[in-house]
């Protein structure tokens, strides 16, 4: 499963992290978003993955409606169909139709200074990449990875105030954008509608980041 | 003080519930959890070293020099 590869979310339930720490419903329904944003996102989906994504969704929000729609997608794919749309979309040769990083979309280059100030970040929440993964840290998969991480209290102290400022300085000014363009990209067709969960989910966020505690 | 922090909570709960943040993903919940300090490390992969080459080869591709 997801090795050396951006995010490397594996399935499986959390259990010691959250032993002491009871989380909101809400709150934990957020952190499983980022979890199977960053699964998604972090490489093709297994047998497993599509499975489970089959029975998400209902019909009362925006947002339940997006994942009921990747829910049928799911459905309708095959992990032969999703490994080649995966690599379409962000592989490629050379490059894939999207470039999913934080330093692409705020610069246009990769490497540059929002990927640099991750680093401090993640430098100080004490989360080290290992060596054997190349991918810079800034993938759209690594973030939501790590945001799940902060929700569950796994890195950090847990607390919203520091959910919001790591979602305000390194997936706000450029998620919604990348999300977006997920939905509308060419090779799309299991990933729009993760796109537009993608992108609800950043609304969603953002909105309720404004909210006090 | 404390009420009025019960209420901003339940402002801010209550959004994320009716924007569909409930109990509505309880299948994500069995299925997507994340095991303990995994994020970023990375574990042997048949697959992983070629695909790496071609994120690498990417990165310097279309990074500024």
């Amino acid at each position: 499963m997801a090795e050396g590869r951006p995010g490397t979310v594996r399935g499986g339930m959390v259990e010691d992290a959250l032993a002491d720490r009871r989380l909101d419903e809400e709150d934990h329904t957020r952190a499983r978003v980022y979890g199977l944003l960053a699964r998604y996102l972090a490489a093709p989906p297994d047998a497993d993955l599509l499975q489970l994504t089959r029975g998400l969704g209902e019909s009362g929000t925006p947002f339940g409606r997006a994942l009921a729609e990747l829910a049928a997608r799911a459905a309708e794919a095959s992990v032969e169909s999703a490994r080649e749309e995966y690599h379409e979309l962000f592989i490629g040769l050379g490059r894939g139709e999207l470039l999913p990083y934080a330093s692409y979309y705020l610069t246009g280059f990769l490497y540059e200074r929002p990927l640099a100030e991750l680093r401090d970040d993640l430098r100080t929440l004490g989360i080290a990449r290992v060596e054997q993964n190349k991918e810079p840290e800034d993938h759209i998969a690594t973030l939501c990875e790590i945001m799940a991480g902060l929700i569950e209290g796994r890195y950090g102290d847990g607390t919203l105030d520091l959910q919001r400022r790591f979602f305000a300085r390194h997936l706000e000014p450029w998620a919604g954008r990348f999300f977006t363009d997920l939905e509308r990209a060419k090779a799309a067709r299991l990933y729009a509608p993760l796109g537009s969960v993608g992108r609800l989910f950043v609304d969603i966020e953002r909105a309720a980041f404004a909210m006090a505690d | 003080m404390q009420r009025e922090e019960r209420r901003s909570g339940q402002g801010r709960r209550g959004f994320l519930k009716l924007a569909g943040l409930g109990a509505v993903v309880g299948t994500v919940a069995a299925a997507t959890g994340t095991k303990p300090a995994q994020a970023l490390a990375a574990e042997g992969d048949r697959g992983a070293g070629y695909r790496l080459t071609e994120h690498v080869k990417k990165a310097y591709a279309l990074a500024r020099f």
